[in-house]
């Protein structure tokens, strides 16, 4: 197809996010995920040590930029305390405030 | 001194302890202990609407025209979904609301008891955060948390689900603080995540403010395009310093209309689909943009891939997540608009931008088209103008009526425009109004509708005559859902497909109420049928019958490019 740029490649991102361990929370993180219908390839949800806050993990498979706007959006949640965004080449940016 | 207190009076009180003066609600079996409270407390005002969405939206318009919360309270499962448009409407355009809803008592939930629905669930993605209150401890302490999220940076709905049982459930009471308040629920963990501290860093920031200063002093061709932001933070003198200081003209979106004032030499309107040709050349003809809270909104840009192809974009929001989300950006600043703004006005050089403005003068096009009896938006609006002396809150519908009263209605004031721009709800003129003139007893408030949202919301014109809101209405009526029939005319073969629509005699209608309710046929009945509707001491309604085809020009076809504006009826549908 003429004229239409290819997409940006798809590659792998670890998202690490630090939440409040509450199930609304992690059920309006996950709802940023669904509406944007980003695929995810693994999952996980850790105690993070400090005690009412969690650790959830995950990869999600978008370009650069989809991955980034997740990350922003995730960011701005009330119970967000942090989001870091690790790319697949090992590089991380941190969602800043 | 401790005393015994029920959740639903805990309730109440908390809600008084944040200031709240106006709840606008339905009761029902669920909520039922909170209304068994509410007399106890007078400072509550109470305002019964015969609708919840009327509630949500009222709520909606309150905190808009107040810069204050808006509180609206329903019961479980139909109360509850009924709030669900108003709750989104506030949602898409940052509007600081708290709904309450009651619940099925806590060993029901999950369940399916009668009228227990999810409402936790269902409002995830249009509310800033929602609880559901498991614990009458928590109670005051979450309403104090909510009420400050509500507000706090940039400003959105929050719902409280309160169990009945925990509503009824009495414990000692010795003020909110001794309460036990659990501490990951302290405001500031979620403000925390709200973008509220400008800036990456505060190097970041200055460095920022110093390149927009940079690429303002180098543009030839400067716009500044304002929205929403710079009324939610009242940054209306600094904006129009930054304007008068640097020459720039200034572009305000649909929720940005009254950040400037309408009739100011550098004040150019409305962009986006149905913006005037020549704002919209001026934006495909700009080197440099200058965008203060504002999203970016596909209505305002088109085709992003065409918009503003020669501009350098500078995006100042109060939303980290906003910058750069619809439109790439070269500079990008988190923060306040008003704060920002004042940093760029005195980063700035003074300068002119003569030519330039000169330059989108050549764009503008006048108007040429003409309506049955000369009754034009324009005459009524500026009937409306004259009668209130230019001194009203308008709240407009969604509609073709919308579309003209931004185009075409010259606000002075600031934040006197009230509309449902994001989700673009019919239906939320009418209640939105009496929210406004909760807020602003001492002003008039006029909604605006076509008559399709009358329709929509017109049973609160008996809230109107039981609580007592002179809220005046007009009704544009061209027998038509008028906006999507003109999509029709212009899309789908002059198919009018399902878009007549057949109204109640409006007059009769209004005597029904107890209002007094007046029709305009020609423009010469204007000024005299408007007055004597903006005298009445009570609410009024007007119907005026306009032409029934009128269309909103120009128009930018929906995905289409901000340089190819539809200025006719299509000469494919002409032909027929
Ligand atoms: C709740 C809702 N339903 C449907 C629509 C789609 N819609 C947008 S404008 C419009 C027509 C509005 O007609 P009317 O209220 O008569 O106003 P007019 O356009 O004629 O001024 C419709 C149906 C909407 N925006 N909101």
């Amino acid at each position: 197809m003429s004229g239409v740029s290819a997409p940006p490649p798809h590659s792998a991102h670890t998202v690490a996010v630090l939440l409040d361990d509450a199930l609304v929370t992690l059920n309006r993180a996950f709802g940023v995920l669904r509406r944007r219908n980003v695929p995810i390839e693994g999952l996980a949800l850790h105690p993070s040590g400090t005690a009412g806050v969690s650790r959830l993990t995950f990869v999600l498979k978008a370009d650069p930029l989809t991955a980034d706007r997740v990350a922003q959006q995730l960011h701005k949640m009330i119970g967000v305390r942090s989001v870091m965004v690790l790319a697949n080449d090992d590089s991380s940016t941190e969602a800043k405030r | 001194m401790s005393e015994m207190l029920s959740g639903a009076a805990i309730l109440c009180r908390a809600l008084v302890d944040a200031g709240v003066e106006v709840i606008f609600g339905y009761p029902g079996g669920a909520i039922m202990p909170f209304y068994h409270a509410l007399p106890d407390h007078p400072r509550l005002r109470h305002i019964l609407v015969r609708h919840e969405q009327a509630a949500a939206h009222a709520a909606d318009g309150y905190a808009r025209a107040s810069g204050r919360v808006g509180v609206c309270v329903a019961t479980s499962g139909p109360g509850a979904t009924n709030l669900v448009t108003g709750l989104a409407a506030a949602y898409m355009d940052s509007s600081p609301v708290v709904a309450i809803t009651g619940q099925v008592s806590r060993p029901m939930i999950g369940r399916d008891a009668f009228q227990e629905t999810d409402i936790v669930g269902i409002t995830l993605p249009i509310t800033k955060q929602n609880y559901l209150v498991e614990d009458v401890t928590d109670l005051a302490d979450i309403v104090a948390e909510a009420m400050a999220i509500a507000v706090d940076g940039r400003p959105g709905p929050v719902l409280i689900d309160v169990p009945k049982d925990v509503q009824n459930q009495k414990i000692e009471w010795r003020g909110a603080q001794a309460s036990g308040a659990a501490s990951h629920r302290d405001p500031r963990a979620g403000a925390r995540g709200q973008s509220l501290t400008p800036g990456a860093s505060p190097g970041s920031l200055e460095d920022g403010v110093r390149a927009a200063a940079r690429l303002i002093a180098g543009a030839e061709r400067p716009l500044l395009m304002v929205g929403h932001g710079v009324i939610l933070s009242e940054a209306y003198a600094e904006v129009r310093t930054l304007a008068e200081k640097t020459g720039i003209p200034v572009i305000t979106t649909l929720l940005g209309i009254s950040a400037f004032p309408d009739g100011h030499p550098l004040h150019l309107g409305m962009p986006g689909m149905h913006g005037e040709v020549h704002v919209n050349r001026a934006i495909q003809n700009a080197d440099v943009i200058v965008g203060i809270g504002l999203r970016f909104d596909d209505r305002v840009t088109g085709n992003t891939a065409s918009f503003a192809p020669q501009a350098r974009i500078v995006h100042i929001d109060l939303d980290r997540a906003e910058i750069g989300k619809n439109v790439p950006v070269a500079v990008g600043i988190v923060g306040d608009a008003r704060d920002i703004t004042r940093r760029l006005v005195a980063a700035v050089e003074p300068r002119r931008c003569e030519r330039w403005v000169e330059h989108i003068r050549g764009f503008v096009r006048t108007r040429t088209e003409s309506y049955r009896g000369d009754l034009s938006p324009e005459a009524i609006l500026a009937s409306i103008y004259e009668a209130s002396h230019g001194d009203c809150t308008i709240v407009t519908d969604v509609g073709q009526h919308q579309m003209w009263v931004a185009k075409l209605y010259p606000y002075q004031r600031p934040n006197t425009h009230i509309t449902s721009g994001g989700l673009g709800a019919m239906g939320f003129a009418v209640p939105a109004a009496m929210g406004v003139h909760l807020a602003r007893p001492a002003g008039t408030v006029w909604a605006i509708s076509g008559d399709g949202g009358f329709q929509m919301n017109m049973a609160e014109m008996a809230t109107m005559v039981q609580e007592g809101l002179p809220v005046k209405m007009a009704v544009f009526n061209n027998g038509y859902l008028g906006m999507v029939r003109q999509w029709q005319q212009f899309f789908h073969e002059k198919r009018y497909s399902c878009t007549p629509i057949w109204s109640p005699d409006y007059v009769k209608l209004a005597e029904a109420y107890s209002i007094p309710g007046y029709r305009v046929k020609e423009a010469s009945e204007l000024a005299d049928v408007v007055g004597r509707a903006n005298a009445e001491p009570g609410p009024a309604l007007v119907e005026f019958l306009i032409e029934q085809e009128a269309n909103v020009y120009p128009m930018i076809p929906p995905g289409g490019s901000l340089s190819e504006p539809i200025e006719a009826e299509p000469a494919a549908a002409a032909g027929d």
